[in-house]
């Protein structure tokens, strides 16, 4: 569907403020840690330029696959998850010993299963996935904020029982490349993301005749104008997603990953209030204790959320979209508070949300992510129906 | 857009560079870097103090943020 293109005017004075506060972090990155850290805060500002003017978010596409059966977000999930794997086996099957990273392995176990499931059904009703969550509080989305608020609580809370879940039953890790051999592990992963990919239009077309374009923004005059005031066509998003997660691979020396930091900043809070984390299994040992112990600004995590939240901020001060008004509805806060809750929560058991645990999982040919997948999608069906009994939409079949 | 909106936005924003500001201060800081081609190029090669850093890592298997003691997924 093409429409036509209305007049933007950009919030020059967020655009000039964010710059300059960008220009500043990454110098002052630079000078007090190193050029790696810079480069990582100004990759996630790339990214949270991607996902805004992309729209590229998880929770509304598998919504509308789910309520409607329009499946373009989903269809753009799943080439976001070929092309990456395209570009992650090779590397992490040591085809090119030169660059060194580790991939993403987690285990097959019950919590995998239970936190996937709890995000799935929690970011339906907190209105966004990991990346969702930071790039919309960037977009200046104030109800965002409640969401991201008690997904740090939730993140926190997790933390103090992963180590109970992990009692549970566990298969151990299990990599598709360590088992067969990058290459066919490649060739299997793409037939299979390739059926699913079928699937999905074969489902939409089933419904409604035809195919939602992956290209269906407002056009703009221009190629220059379009890629910095937006919207971006989704095929962009899944394009400079994919690029932006290899860079970070290659850097950082593993994939994309996001929630960490949410239960550090929690841990951090939760010190500052008086309360102590330092006896809780999880802070007690290794890079967790570590990253309790220094500064939030030596954690790659979150260098890399608060360049996804600054790109956001700038690509909607860009496209003049930023703070836009907000009806709220009964149940608003509500479902913010328990969408967080159980996005937080549910991200630590699962080791990460949508981005850290199902696609930098899948890209790493690591089958947890696969669990992730499946145990999120139910999940989150189960949201979309918790969403119509919180009023936040109509019910099933409902034109409006 | 809405400036009520946009003046909590600008609030929350500033809380947190404020929160961070604090958060820094408060811990030591690290030897700074020098920052010489070469030596950005170990970083690049394996961190310490990253997490998923290549040498001390919480995705290396030796640990991990999300496994504790146990085998070492990765995933933060």
């Amino acid at each position: 569907m093409q429409t036509t293109a209305t007049p933007v005017r950009s919030d020059k004075t967020v655009v000039l403020f964010t710059l300059l506060c960008v220009l500043a972090l990454s110098l002052f990155l630079q000078a007090e840690f190193s050029t790696r850290q810079s480069l990582l805060f100004l990759i996630g500002l790339g990214l949270g330029i991607t996902l805004l003017h992309a729209a590229f978010g998880f929770s509304g596409s598998w919504r509308a696959f789910i309520r409607s059966r329009r499946g373009a977000g989903t269809r753009s999930h799943i080439l976001l998850l070929a092309l990456t794997s395209l570009l992650f086996f090779p590397v992490l099957g040591k085809a090119f010993p030169e660059f060194a990273a580790v991939a993403a392995l987690g285990p097959v176990s019950v919590s995998v299963l239970v936190g996937a499931f709890l995000f799935g059904t929690g970011m339906q009703l907190g209105g966004g996935c990991g990346s969702g969550t930071l790039y919309t509080v960037g977009g200046g989305h104030v109800r965002m904020l409640i969401t991201l608020g008690f997904f740090v609580v939730g993140a926190l809370i997790g933390t103090a029982h992963l180590n109970w879940w992990l009692t549970l039953p566990n298969l151990g890790r299990i990599s598709l490349i360590d088992s067969m051999g990058w290459v066919p592990a490649l060739v299997f992963q793409l037939t299979v993301l390739a059926v699913f990919y079928a699937v999905v239009v074969w489902l939409e077309r089933r419904r409604h005749g035809d195919l939602k374009d992956l290209d269906s923004h407002v056009p703009r005059s221009g190629f220059s104008e379009r890629l910095i005031i937006g919207p971006w066509p989704l095929w962009w998003g899944v394009v400079g997603l994919a690029l932006l997660n290899l860079l970070t691979l290659l850097v950082a020396g593993h994939p994309w990953t996001i929630t960490f930091a949410f239960g550090l900043w929690g841990a951090k809070i939760w010190t500052a209030l008086g309360g102590d984390v330092s006896s809780w299994a999880f802070w007690s040992s290794g890079y967790q204790s570590r990253a309790l112990g220094q500064s939030v600004l030596a954690d790659t995590t979150s260098v890399m959320d608060f360049g996804i939240i600054l790109g956001a901020v700038l690509a909607a001060a860009l496209a003049g979209s930023f703070a836009p008004e907000h009806k709220w509805r009964r149940f608003d806060v509500t479902t913010a508070i328990i969408g967080g809750l159980l996005m937080g929560y549910g991200a630590r058991l699962a080791f990460g949300c949508n981005i850290g645990g199902m696609v930098a999982g899948i890209v790493s040919g690591s089958l947890h992510g696969w669990l992730w997948l499946l145990a999120g999608f139910i999940g989150a069906a189960v949201g979309v129906r918790l969403r119509i009994v919180f009023k936040q939409d109509p019910p099933m079949g409902s034109k409006t | 857009m809405s400036r009520r909106n946009r003046l909590i936005m600008g609030s929350a924003i500033g809380l947190a560079a404020i929160a961070v500001a604090v958060d820094h201060t408060s811990h030591r800081l690290p030897e700074p870097v020098t920052a010489t081609s070469e030596q950005d190029g170990d970083e690049l090669a394996g961190s310490s103090e990253a997490p998923c850093g290549l040498t001390v890592s919480p995705c290396s298997l030796d640990e991990s943020p999300c496994s504790l003691e146990m085998e070492s997924p990765c995933s933060l």
